[in-house]
């Protein structure tokens, strides 16, 4: 089917249920709560585009294929290879460090440049726009950019002795995780902050006065009513960072190649090495389905533990 | 290794950047001949290879379409597309381990037949070249580009500053870079963030210490060989110059790929860098003034006690066009392929500055953008007893990975000579 029929289709399908539901309104019968109907050109994308490919990956993780050639069966081989890779487990690890260290250092950034975003200073609109120029440049662009400018030999580095002593920052373990964890929080700060800037815009303003009245400052306003008015937000923006961090590859695929050694060999990158690279599609999938499990598992966590899932309002009361 | 042809000639990919990217496949409507599509990596080299084509379209009733893969990820593609009706009928490759997986799976047409009509299609090039592109035992393509062995490149001005001159041995080198190192300049620049360059090392040494058999039979199936004496000696080499502090201590963080080894040994920051012979292309574009008269090089040195010839080289010994067994016109494929040690053919690839590796290649020399540089090559890859094809192609893709690791972990100490060896031994080699 063709782009264009397809838009054909959910164009007239979308009439024709605009039409119903507003009969319905009119007949003035129960709650127009959209049907199942509405969900479809979402639910058939979505099992297009990632169930199909999971299910087929999960089928590809028992065989061995190498691109050409036949498909052959290799029941488990996949996974007890894996099971006795030390990279394997090494990836998952370094991914969940890369993940911690994202959100230890993004979130209380984001957090404070978002609140003050949300007020009326004087300069706030010029200071914001620069901060948020990181969130328009591709993730490749950014890598290619600071892999320039942290060079040993020619980047800042090379001017800073006293701070980087020889610039090895991308050939030793600490300094490639380091690197990451910074670009990450450069990267992707900027869009927290527009996100904790509209939370932050949202919270009453009465609760401040009340507050003023009772001779709070402004730290005590900012720990005992911006934060907790915040919890939703900071959940989202957890969760999206976890998300985020949990599928890092360009960054790690521009500025360390994995490297040095396996040191910062991420999990998808560890995936696109033996798919891609290996031309290993077998194992290749046994390593995204890992990837899957684990990042299924952490968000679930995510959620139970925030409360995410019930979601209390934060003006209750008010 | 994809990268180092991409790292040669980066922006002109763009320059064919918009011609089809992959076969069409459709060739019914030609009345008559039918076409063969002819299938290549993109870069400057495309120049040549369009110009070949159409000399054969000239000619020809079964008409050859090119098309061109731009940017480095050529393999990949190819692998995706090989065996599906949209495969070429013949493909650019690098010989050995990059092909195997498709001989494997039968996909390949043995070039026997052809080479019983017509001699010339083995005989007409330097057989230490032609010999990487057989697979067990038959040949399986025929080079259609330059030869790039790797040299050791000098910064002319930095070696006669510090009072030295090109190390033709081992101790030489160990000396030179003593002497550097005393001057606070960083005896040998490597790009270690790419991994393939730090590959050269073992490479080279390997082939001096244990002469070039040793990975020969690795590479058959006997992994055993890694754990040789000789594999140790090679290992100790290598350990012996890192530590003396030959390549400074950040060269993880270096990368050849965007500039920054090359830039160091042009801005006199360094003295040596091991690279192919693409190299001197490198320089011209970053550092013209630099490549012209500053710019030395020569081969590996020579080590005494060890089982190599001096006279040995490793590197990519060319690339290499392959037919498919599945192509309904291979006596077009023939015809095409036998264009490829036409004098044309071999005027046109040294105009853009390739080193072509046919027997008539002498002849045209003097037409090379820079002829002494030729010529140099030219002799060194014809006497070499031993041509040594990149380790990492000449195991199969599947290799690679794993191989650099080890390489780059041997090299900064995160594995000794024991983890280095269980490394290797583990490789895929079919």
């Amino acid at each position: 089917m063709t782009r264009r029929t397809t838009g054909r289709m959910t164009r007239r399908m979308t009439r024709r249920m605009t039409r119903r539901t507003t009969r319905r309104v009119r007949a003035g019968a129960e709650a127009t709560r959209p049907g199942v109907v509405w969900a479809l050109p979402a639910a058939v994308f979505f099992l297009m585009f990632a169930l199909t490919p999971l299910l087929l990956v999960a089928v590809l993780s028992f065989a061995s294929w190498d691109g050409i050639g036949d498909l052959r069966f290799n029941g488990l081989d996949n996974w007890t290879a894996l099971a006795d890779d030390p990279v394997m487990l090494q990836s998952v690890w370094t991914t969940l460090l890369l993940t911690a260290l994202g959100v230890v250092t993004q979130t209380p950034i984001s957090i404070l440049l978002g609140v003050w975003a949300a007020g009326k200073q004087r300069n706030r609109a010029v200071l914001s726009a620069v901060y948020f120029v990181p969130l328009l440049l591709s993730a490749t662009a950014v890598s290619v950019v600071w892999r320039a400018v942290l060079d040993p030999n020619f980047g800042v580095p090379a001017e800073l002795t006293w701070l980087f002593g020889d610039g090895n920052l991308l050939g030793s373990k600490a300094g490639a995780i380091g690197v990451l964890t910074f670009v990450g929080v450069w990267q992707f700060t900027p869009l927290h902050a527009l996100i904790y800037q509209g939370g932050a815009r949202a919270i009453p303003q009465v609760l401040y006065q009340a507050a003023a009245v009772d001779g709070a400052g402004r730290v005590r306003q900012f720990l005992h009513i911006t934060l907790p008015q915040l919890r939703n937000t900071i959940i989202t923006s957890v969760i999206l960072m976890v998300v985020g961090g949990l599928t890092t590859f360009d960054t790690v695929l521009i500025l360390t190649q994995g490297g040095p050694g396996t040191d910062t060999t991420v999990t998808s990158y560890y995936m696109y090495q033996k798919a891609f690279k290996s031309f290993d599609f077998g194992t290749g999938s046994a390593v995204a389905l890992v990837l899957v499990v684990v990042a299924t598992l952490i968000s679930l966590a995510v959620v139970r533990i925030s409360g995410y899932d019930k979601m209390r309002g934060t003006t209750e009361g008010l | 290794m994809r990268s180092r042809l991409a790292a040669m000639t980066v922006v002109t990919a763009l320059v064919l950047g918009t011609s089809a990217a992959c076969g069409s496949g459709d060739g019914s409507s030609d009345a008559g001949g039918g076409t063969i599509h002819v299938l290549v990596y993109g870069d400057a080299g495309n120049k040549v290879e369009k110009q070949i084509v159409d000399t054969f379209n000239k000619t020809s009733k079964v008409k050859a379409v090119l098309d061109t893969i731009p940017g480095a990820d050529y393999q990949q593609k190819l692998q995706t597309v090989i065996n599906t009706s949209r495969a070429p009928d013949v493909f650019f490759n690098w010989g050995g381990g990059s092909i195997q997986p498709f001989v494997k799976a039968g996909l390949l047409l043995p070039l026997d037949d052809f080479i019983a009509k017509d001699p010339g299609l083995k005989d007409n090039f330097l057989p230490s070249v032609f010999n990487s592109a057989v697979v067990d035992g038959k040949p399986y393509g025929v080079p259609m580009r330059g030869t790039q062995p790797v040299l050791l490149f000098h910064n002319k001005k930095v070696l006669a500053d510090a009072g030295l001159t090109p190390p033709k041995t081992w101790d030489e080198l160990l000396a030179a870079v003593q002497a550097l190192k005393a001057k606070g300049i960083t005896p040998i620049s490597l790009g270690g963030g790419d991994q393939w360059p730090t590959l050269m090392w073992f490479e080279y040494l390997y082939d001096r210490i244990a002469g070039p058999g040793l990975f020969q039979k690795a590479l058959g199936g006997d992994q055993e060989a890694w754990g040789s004496e000789d594999s140790r000696k090679a290992l100790a080499a290598i350990r012996q110059l890192v530590d003396a502090g030959a390549f400074g201590s950040n060269f993880d963080s270096v990368k050849f790929t965007d500039g920054g080894s090359p830039a160091l040994v042009a801005k006199g920051r360094a003295a040596f860098e091991l690279m192919g012979s693409w190299y001197y292309s490198t320089q011209q574009d970053a550092n013209p003034d630099f490549a012209k008269s500053g710019l030395g090089y020569t081969g590996f040195p020579s080590l005494s006690g060890g089982k190599g010839d001096a006279a040995d080289v490793v590197g990519n010994t060319n690339n290499f066009y392959s037919v498919l067994k599945k192509s309904k016109h291979p006596e077009a494929a023939a015809a095409f392929l036998k264009l490829m040690y036409s004098d044309e053919f071999v005027k046109a690839q040294l105009s853009i500055g390739n080193l072509p590796t046919t027997t008539n290649t002498p002849d045209h020399l003097d037409l090379s953008a820079s002829p002494a540089y030729s010529k140099d090559q030219y002799q060194m890859v014809k006497a070499a007893p031993s041509f040594q094809l990149s380790w990492d192609q000449a195991y199969p893709p599947s290799a690679m990975t794993p191989m650099h690791t080890a390489v780059q972990q041997f090299f900064n100490g995160a594995l000794d000579a024991d983890g280095f060896i269980k490394a290797m031994r583990a490789l895929p080699t079919s």
